[in-house]
């Protein structure tokens, strides 16, 4: 029987935010759960977590912000991801969000936001039920 | 009956009613693995008051860092004053937006400096318009790119509120000395002289390495910057803070207890030696030293015991390592002491947070400071605080000063079993990891080897863990939602001081701003004093601050600035240690 490959998510954190401690706190929580995780550091630009989720093919993409500047890189990374023909790549978002801006971003095609407080097993469940299916 | 027998009978006694008492108790309501504590001369046998504790505002200064407490008694009848100052953490937008800001806070009766947020690119060392920051303009703070832009912002202090009659803190790490010398730059046009500025740069790089982020060069090169200012600082700027280092990003950032006090001690340590490597006398120089915070958390004891004991541990660093002579040398010198932290606000039921935060200020007042009740509930609910939260948490922390008596003893905790036991315990660890870290050849090493990244992720993913394993409790978000619980709030009537549309109107302002600076200042005149900046960064023992005030004065970018000094210090590589 083959083995079900493990749900492969990449933790990213784009522009100059430097509270990571959510992001990697995040990626050793859904380690645990048996996902295969990437952390990218932070200062990452559009370009460089496209790219990463391209060539590692990951199965979901979990950004973090706490700088406010949500607006401008969710959006994009959800658009250059769908330009590279990465349809059905589940993408995630967290940190500091205000409520009114979570349907602009869901809007723009980010699955879900989770804030402060949220369960790490909440995030996996949520993943689970929604990453597209694994062949 | 001598001390040694008592010791002997009372441990006898404990025995006993262990067994006969404690256990049968603690077995009948089914937490035997973990029974109520109680604290004995046992734990303390060893306990010698004016070596441990002694007297407030002296050496070890376990007490407080000052012999009277930093709330004045008022006279009877008097009105008490004080509290309303401009210097929260503040600043958005443009120049203008924050300018405009001040002068509406001003009206509000918040007078005194400004302690200036800056914005994410200003602090990373870019200016707003290269494309790579795109978004983060005007967002967590306000753009500084230029000198022009410091001008702006300082409109809205000028007269009885002019440089040389407040104090201005700048959240600013890595380019420190470039806005210092912007500041400067202003104190010369206003004609007010260096001697008479005061206020604190942040300029505690080695934390961002650990926890906060806003680095640019690599650690070595980062602690030659801080060189520059300890120099040109205790030369020029006598009342300037050298410094605002401390603990509370690290902790923030995921670091237990122990691991924050041994990493800012180490961060200190190493500060310290760029003053003496540069030949300045200890007492020169670190009296100028502050501490923009340490600790914060909801574990009311264990808070107030680490902050008698990093006074402690931070006096013996000084005195004993260092050689200091004067007591200033040795103070922690804080705006306050002990608080409930910023990571243990909840979004959930956001106003609990007002309870979180006043039994944080109430640790404060029993940890040798001044309550501080903070932050304002509203914290984990996006950027800038309302004006209803503000005047919440500043009536909380009136309300203890001068309804309780709270602030008319200082550390009233002092002798007892469990608060010296656990000071000792909480200081033991932390020279215990202190050791190691200089082991490893102190915090500049630590940093680069990823030691002190790790341990505080490490920790911070343990934390977490705990919560979701209901170990650890917040109330709202793993405890006590049930559906009928209530998410209580306060109404919004009262417009915010931040305007959302500015803040995101910045980007394009702020853009046109600069490109009108750089075409009507001489350029070519930044093109040479970069080049000479660029000679002499590659010279280690120049230091850089004077060049930094020349180019401040032509309005050279602070990327510009920055830019020249990547290319010579490199960048820090940002390995995500995970």
């Amino acid at each position: 029987m083959e083995k079900e490959r493990k749900i492969k998510v990449l933790i990213a954190k784009p522009g100059l935010d430097g509270h990571d401690r959510g992001a990697k706190v995040l990626s050793f929580g859904l380690r645990d759960q048996g996902m295969e995780v990437i952390y990218t550091g932070r200062r990452q630009s559009v370009q460089q977590i496209v790219n990463s989720a391209l060539q590692e093919d990951v199965d979901v993409v979990g950004l973090s912000i706490l700088s406010g500047a949500h607006l401008t890189f969710f959006p994009k990374v959800v658009d250059l991801l769908r330009e590279n023909g990465a349809e059905d790549m589940l993408v995630i978002g967290g940190g500091i969000i205000p409520e009114n801006h979570i349907p602009i971003l869901k809007e723009k095609g980010v699955t879900e936001i989770f804030g402060p407080g949220t369960m790490i097993k909440d995030i996996g469940d949520f993943i689970r039920k929604n990453v597209r299916k694994i062949a | 009956m001598d001390n040694k027998d008592k010791l002997a009978e009372i441990k006898e006694k404990k025995k006993e009613w262990n067994e006969k008492v404690l256990l049968p108790a603690a077995k009948r309501f089914g937490i035997e693995k973990r029974p109520t504590k109680f604290h004995t001369p046992l734990d303390i046998a060893d306990f010698d008051f004016e070596r441990d504790v002694g007297f407030p505002g002296q050496y070890p200064f376990t007490p407080s860092s000052y012999p009277i407490s930093l709330v004045p008694r008022i006279e009877k009848g008097a009105k008490p004053g004080g509290l309303r100052r401009a210097g929260t953490y503040s600043g958005y937008g443009t120049p203008e937006n924050t300018r405009d800001y001040y002068k509406l806070m001003a009206k509000l009766r918040y007078t005194g400096g400004p302690n200036l947020a800056l914005d994410l690119p200003t602090q990373c060392g870019y200016d707003s318009d290269n494309e790579m920051v795109e978004g983060g303009i005007g967002k967590v703070g306000v753009a500084v790119d230029t000198f022009r832009d410091v001008e702006v912002i300082f409109e809205a202090f000028t007269g009885d509120q002019d440089l040389d009659k407040i104090a201005t803190n700048m959240t600013i790490n890595a380019p420190a000395n470039i806005l210092v010398a912007m500041y400067i730059v202003l104190a010369e046009k206003r004609g007010i002289s260096l001697a008479k500025l005061k206020g604190t740069p942040q300029n505690d790089i080695l934390k961002e390495f650990i926890s906060r982020g806003t680095y640019i060069f690599p650690p070595k090169p980062s602690m030659r910057m801080f060189r520059d200012s300890v120099v040109f600082f205790t030369e020029n700027l006598p009342a300037l803070n050298i410094n605002g280092f401390g603990g509370a990003h690290i902790r923030e950032g995921g670091a237990t207890r122990e691991q924050e006090l041994a990493f800012t001690m180490a961060n200190g340590i190493a500060y310290l030696q760029e003053g003496i490597n540069a030949g300045l006398d200890i007492d020169a120089f670190a009296p100028r030293f502050s501490f923009v915070g340490f600790g914060g958390s909801m574990e009311f004891f264990k808070e107030i015991a680490f902050h008698r004991a990093s006074r402690c541990m931070w006096a013996k660093i000084t005195k004993e390592r260092f050689g200091a002579k004067s007591p200033e040398s040795m103070r922690i010198r804080s705006p306050y002491t002990a608080s409930s932290g910023i990571s243990a606000t909840t979004k959930q039921r956001a106003l609990n947070n007002l309870t979180r935060s006043v039994i944080g200020a109430v640790a404060g007042v029993l940890s040798g400071g001044a309550p501080m009740a903070f932050p304002p509930y509203d914290e984990p609910l996006g950027l800038g605080w309302s004006l209803e939260a503000r005047q919440l948490a500043e009536d909380a922390t009136r309300i203890l000063m001068y309804e309780t008596g709270m602030c008319d003893v200082i550390d009233p905790l002092a002798g007892s079993y469990y608060m010296e036991s656990l000071t000792n315990e909480i200081e033991d660890a932390a020279w215990k990891e202190l050791e190691k870290v200089e082991g490893m050849g102190g915090s500049v090493a630590a940093i680069e080897n990823g030691y002190m990244q790790r341990s505080i992720a490490k920790s911070a993913a343990e934390r977490q863990s705990r919560i979701e394993k209901r170990e650890d409790l917040i109330v709202g978000v793993n405890c006590f939602t049930e559906e009928y619980e209530l998410d209580v709030t306060t109404s919004k009537i009262i417009e915010h001081p931040y305007s959302e549309d500015k803040r995101y109107d910045a980007e394009k302002q702020q853009k046109a701003t600069l490109a009108e600076v750089k075409r009507t200042r001489n350029n070519r005149e930044v093109t040479r004093l970069l080049g000479e900046l660029e000679s002499a960064a590659k010279k280690e023992d120049k230091n850089l601050m004077p060049l930094f005030i020349d180019l401040a004065r032509e309005y050279a970018t602070l990327q510009e600035q920055c830019d020249v000094l990547r290319g010579v210090f490199g960048e820090w590589q940002m390995d995500s240690f995970v």
